[in-house]
C-alpha cells in the first residue's frame, strides 16, 4: 500500500503576528514554523498503517517556499520513505483549488493507494485541499477521520460527528482521507531517523511546473480584526444572580 | 520502539551554540585539509537551532572572520553594523552622557545581532558540513568508563508527571564519540556535573553570573536607526548592583531593550525582571519606546567572573567551550566571539586527537594550551579583575577598570588577581522590598512576569516530572522563607516559583512551564538546593531573533 501525505509547514501556534506594510502578508522575519498539527496526524497514521501491513512507502508531500524543508526533514526522521516538495514562493496567495491541482497534477503518476491530510491548516485553515484533492483524482474520500482500518483491499473509517456520535463507513480505495488531530499519538523521531533522514530523497518541482492557470479566488489583503472584550459584573440576590446567569446562558451564549 | 538506542560517533558537541556551532564547522575544515573523515553530532535541547539562543548582542566579527576567511562581513547575518554608540549615566529623570566612550566600551567595527539569527545561519552551514545535529535532544547524563567520559545519554521522552511511561514513551539514546565537548550554554547541566565530578575549578575563582532580561519592540516604520547602541549604568540597578542596561537599533524597527544584574547582589528582593520594567518608566525611554508593541521577550544567565573563573577545560574524554567554561568578557559586555573561538581552539585539539587517537585529558589539555597562545587570552587578561572591582559598588569597579586599562589589568592598579567569592553567598538576609512600589503593570508598557513570559513563547509538556529540581522544599516553608523570604519567586525571570497558601502556612509551587532556561535559580538560589535539569527535548522557548 502507497500512501501519500499532505504535509505543510504553517506558523508556531503561539506566535504573534504582524501584517506586512503592503497588506499582502505576514511578516516572516520573526516567525517560528512547525508542522501542521493535523498533519502530524496524518504522518503518524500512515507510517502506522504502512508499519501494520508490512510494505509500501510513505511519500510526504508539501507545498511551500524553502523553509518547508525543514518540516519535509521532520517527517523524513519520523519514518516517511521519500518527499516531494512544491515550491511556492511568496506572497502565499494559491486558493484550495490551485493548491489541490497543483498536488494532484504533481502525484498523478504515482498512483497511491491512500492519500492522507491533515484536516485543515492552522494558518489558512480552509479544510479543503484534500477533499478537492481526492475529487480530482477520482478517489472516495472523507473528512473528520478519527480512526482507520484497511479490510480486504478496502479501508474502513471512523468519522467524528457531532454531539459526540461517529459513523463507521466502509470505502473503496484509492482514497483521501482528512485526519483529524488526536486520533494517535505521534511519534518522536529518533536520531538514526534524523541520521537517515538526510539521505532520503526530496524531489523539488516548482508550483509553475504543476499549476499555471489562474486562481478561482482572488487575494484581496490581510487585516487584524478588532476583538472587543466584555465582562459583565452580575450583581444582587443570589437568585438575581442565578436568574440572570441562566439567562446569559439559554439566550446569550445559547447552550441547550 | 522502547530499546534503548545507541549511536557510535566520533565526536559528539552538547548544545548548538555559537562555541560548539563554529566547532563543528572547524572540525570539519580541518579534516577536509587534512584529508581525514569523522563523524560530528550536535546535541540541542531546544526544537530547532536558535530557538534557546538569546543574546543582547554586540559582535566582534573576529572569530567569524577566521572561521570563514573567504566571506566578508556583509556575507553574515547581521542586524547591522554599529552606527552610533552612547554611554550614559542615567537618574531618576536625566541622562547624563559620558565625556567620551571608554577604549573598552568602544564598539566600533562590531555589529548588533540577533543570536539566534547567527546560530541558525551557523546551522544551517554545519548541515552543509554533514554535521548531524539532533534537535530536541537534551543531554540528561555523562557516562563514564571508569574516569573517562565515553558519551552521553539523553532525556527519556513520554514520561508522565508521575514518572510513569506513557504510551508514546521513547527512552533516551546513549551516544557514545571519542571526545564530548559540553558547549552547553551558561551554567549547562552536564558541565556542573563534569566540574563538581572532576574538580574542575579547583584553584580558580568561583564563577559570579549575571542575568540579562530583554524585549524587543516592534515600533512605527522608519523610526528605530538600525546599529544604534547605547549602554546605562545608574538608575534603576543604583550603585550597589552590578550592572546596566541597553538598548540597540535593530532591523524591521524593532528596538532591543534589555538589562544585566549581577547575580551577586545583597538585597533578596531584587527583581532583573522587575528591574527592566522601572528602566522603561525612564522618561527618555519612555518617550523612545511610545507607540510601540512588545514582541517578544526572554532571559538568560552569562558567566561574569572572567579568565580566573575559566575552570581547567579538558579531562579524559571531554572538553569545555563556550559560556560553559565562562569566556565571556565582561567589560567589552561580548561573549560571541570568545565562544566561538574557544569551539574552533578546541576543534584544532580534537583535529589532532583524532589522527592520533588518543583523547585522554593529558593530548585534550593541548586545548588549553591553544587558549593560553591566543587572542582569547589576551583580551581576557587585560580585564581579568573587572567583574571583582564591583565588589565594592559602581565608582570602586568603574575606577577599578579605569586603572586595570593603564595597568593591563591589574586590580586596584596592583593587584595580579582579585579573589571573589559565588555571588549567592553575598545575598543577605533582609529584603527591602520598596524597590518595586513605583512598578503599576499596565499590560501594555509596564509588563508583569506572566505577560512577558507569554512573548518568550515558552511551553513545556505540562504532564512531566517538573524540570526544576528542589531538594527540600521544607526549606522554603520555614528557613528560607524566615531568613531570604523565597527570592526565588524574585529572581527567577519567568515566575517559576511561586508561594502559595497551603492551610495555615504556605508551600512552593514550581510553575515549570513557564521556564525560559536561563538557569538564573540553578546559580542564585542562597541554600544551592535548586537543581536545573533539562525538561523533555524540544520543550522551552521558541525564539527566534532574541
Amino acid at each position: 500500500m502507497n500512501i501519500c501525505v499532505l504535509v505543510k509547514q504553517v506558523p508556531g501556534s503561539d506566535a504573534h503576528f504582524a501584517i506586512t506594510a503592503d497588506g499582502a502578508w505576514i511578516q516572516e522575519a520573526e516567525l517560528p514554523f512547525e508542522m501542521n498539527e493535523s498533519d502530524n496526524y496524518a504522518l503518524e497514521e500512515a507510517l502506522q498503517i504502512r508499519e501494520q501491513n508490512g510494505d509500501g512507502e510513505v511519500v510526504v508531500v508539501s507545498l511551500g517556499p524553502d523553509r518547508s524543508q525543514k518540516t519535509i526533514r521532520e517527517a523524513l526522521a519520523k519514518g516517511a520513505d521519500r518527499a516531494l516538495h512544491i515550491k511556492e514562493e511568496p506572497p502565499y496567495h494559491s486558493d484550495p483549488y490551485a493548491i489541490a491541482s497543483a498536488i494532484a497534477n504533481a502525484i498523478k503518476a504515482e498512483n497511491f493507494d491512500l492519500v492522507l491530510s491533515g484536516l485543515q491548516s492552522d494558518d489558512l485553515g480552509f479544510g479543503q485541499t484534500g477533499v478537492i484533492l481526492g475529487e480530482l483524482l477520482g478517489m472516495t474520500t472523507a473528512t473528520l477521520v478519527v480512526g482507520t482500518e484497511i479490510q480486504d483491499g478496502k479501508i474502513r473509517v471512523k468519522r467524528e460527528l457531532e454531539a459526540g456520535w461517529f459513523q463507521w463507513q466502509t470505502m473503496e480505495l484509492p482514497a483521501s482521507l482528512a485526519i483529524q488531530s488526536g486520533l494517535n499519538t505521534p511519534r518522536y523521531p529518533s536520531l538514526k531517523g534524523i541520521m537517515t533522514a538526510k539521505k532520503k530523497e526530496i524531489k523539488t518541482v516548482s508550483l509553475a511546473e504543476v499549476f499555471a492557470d489562474d486562481n478561482l479566488q482572488e487575494f484581496n489583503g490581510l487585516s487584524v480584526q478588532h476583538v472587543e472584550k466584555q465582562t459583565e459584573m452580575i450583581e444582587g440576590s443570589v437568585d438575581q444572580v442565578v436568574n440572570r446567569l441562566v439567562d446569559v446562558f439559554k439566550n446569550e451564549i445559547r447552550i441547550n | 520502539m522502547s530499546e534503548r538506542e545507541v549511536l557510535e560517533l566520533d565526536v559528539l558537541f552538547v548544545g548548538a551554540g555559537p562555541a560548539s556551532l563554529a566547532g563543528a564547522i572547524h572540525l570539519k575544515q580541518l579534516l577536509r585539509e587534512s584529508g581525514q573523515d569523522a563523524s560530528v553530532a550536535i546535541l540541542e535541547k531546544a526544537s530547532e537551532v536558535g530557538a534557546h539562543s538569546l543574546s543582547g548582542a554586540i559582535v566582534d566579527p573576529r572569530a567569524l572572520n577566521e572561521l570563514f576567511p573567504d566571506k566578508s562581513v556583509t556575507d553574515f547575518p547581521f542586524e547591522a553594523e554599529v552606527a552610533e554608540e552612547h554611554l550614559y549615566y542615567l537618574t531618576a529623570a536625566k541622562k547624563i552622557p559620558f565625556p567620551f566612550v571608554p577604549p573598552a566600551m568602544n564598539h566600533h567595527n562590531c555589529f548588533v545581532t540577533s543570536l539566534g539569527k547567527l546560530t541558525r545561519w551557523l546551522g544551517g552551514i554545519c548541515e552543509n558540513e554533514e554535521v548531524d545535529i539532533f534537535c530536541g535532544f537534551a543531554g540528561t547524563e555523562l557516562l563514564y568508563e571508569g574516569d573517562r567520559v565515553i558519551g552521553v545519554r539523553t532525556g527519556d521522552r513520554g514520561i508522565d508527571k508521575n514518572g510513569q511511561k506513557k504510551p508514546q514513551f521513547e527512552p533516551g539514546a546513549d551516544i557514545h564519540a571519542k571526545v564530548i565537548i559540553l558547549g552547553e550554554g551558561t551554567r549547562g547541566s552536564l558541565t556542573k556535573k563534569l566540574i563538581n565530578r572532576h574538580d574542575l575549578m579547583q584553584g580558580r575563582n568561583p564563577q559570579v553570573w549575571a542575568v540579562g532580561v530583554k524585549e524587543l519592540w516592534r515600533m512605527s516604520p522608519g523610526s528605530v536607526p538600525q546599529g544604534y547602541v547605547a549602554h546605562t549604568m545608574g538608575f534603576p540597578l543604583g550603585h550597589n548592583i552590578f550592572g546596566g542596561a541597553f538598548l540597540y537599533g535593530m532591523q524591521n524597527d524593532i528596538w532591543d531593550l534589555g538589562m544585566v544584574v549581577g547575580l551577586d547582589y545583597k538585597n533578596p528582593a531584587v527583581d532583573a525582571h522587575h528591574e527592566l520594567q522601572r528602566l522603561k518608566n525612564h522618561p527618555w525611554l519612555h518617550s523612545l519606546l511610545e507607540g510601540g508593541e512588545m514582541i517578544a521577550y526572554g532571559a538568560k544567565s552569562l558567566p561574569e567572573g572572567g579568565w580566573f573563573s575559566i575552570p581547567k577545560l579538558a579531562v579524559d574524554g571531554a572538553m569545555l567551550i563556550g559560556d560553559s567554561a565562562g569566556f565571556m568578557n565582561g567589560q567589552r559586555l561580548k561573549g560571541i566571539h570568545l565562544s566561538m573561538k574557544s569551539g574552533m581552539l578546541a576543534a584544532e585539539t580534537i583535529a589532532e586527537a583524532l589522527s592520533t587517537d588518543n583523547f585522554s585529558a593529558a593530548q585534550l589539555a593541548d586545548f588549553e594550551l591553544r587558549v593560553e597562545k591566543s587572542w582569547v587570552k589576551d583580551e581576557l587578561w587585560k580585564v581579568r579583575n573587572f567583574h571583582q572591582g564591583f565588589d565594592n559598588g559602581l565608582l570602586a569597579g568603574l575606577f577599578n577598570s579605569g586603572i586595570g586599562l593603564l595597568t593591563g589589568g591589574r586590580g586596584w592598579g596592583f593587584k595580579n588577581r582579585i579573589s571573589s567569592e559565588s555571588g549567592h553567598l553575598k545575598m543577605e538576609k533582609k529584603a527591602e522590598r520598596d524597590r518595586y512600589n513605583d512598578l503599576h503593570f499596565d499590560g501594555t508598557y509596564i509588563l508583569d512576569k506572566v505577560t512577558d513570559v507569554y512573548y518568550s513563547a515558552t511551553a513545556h509538556e505540562e504532564d512531566q516530572v517538573p524540570h526544576l529540581h528542589v531538594r527540600d522544599q521544607d526549606v522554603c516553608t520555614t528557613t528560607c522563607a524566615e531568613e531570604y523570604g523565597n527570592p526565588c519567586t524574585n529572581f527567577c525571570p519567568a515566575g517559576v516559583y511561586e508561594m502559595v497558601p497551603d492551610g495555615e502556612s504556605q508551600k512552593l509551587q514550581i510553575n515549570f512551564s513557564n521556564c525560559v532556561h536561563c538557569k538564573t535559580c540553578d546559580i542564585m538560589d542562597p541554600y544551592q538546593i535548586i537543581d536545573w535539569v533539562p525538561p523533555e527535548g524540544g520543550d522551552g522557548p521558541v525564539w527566534v531573533n532574541l
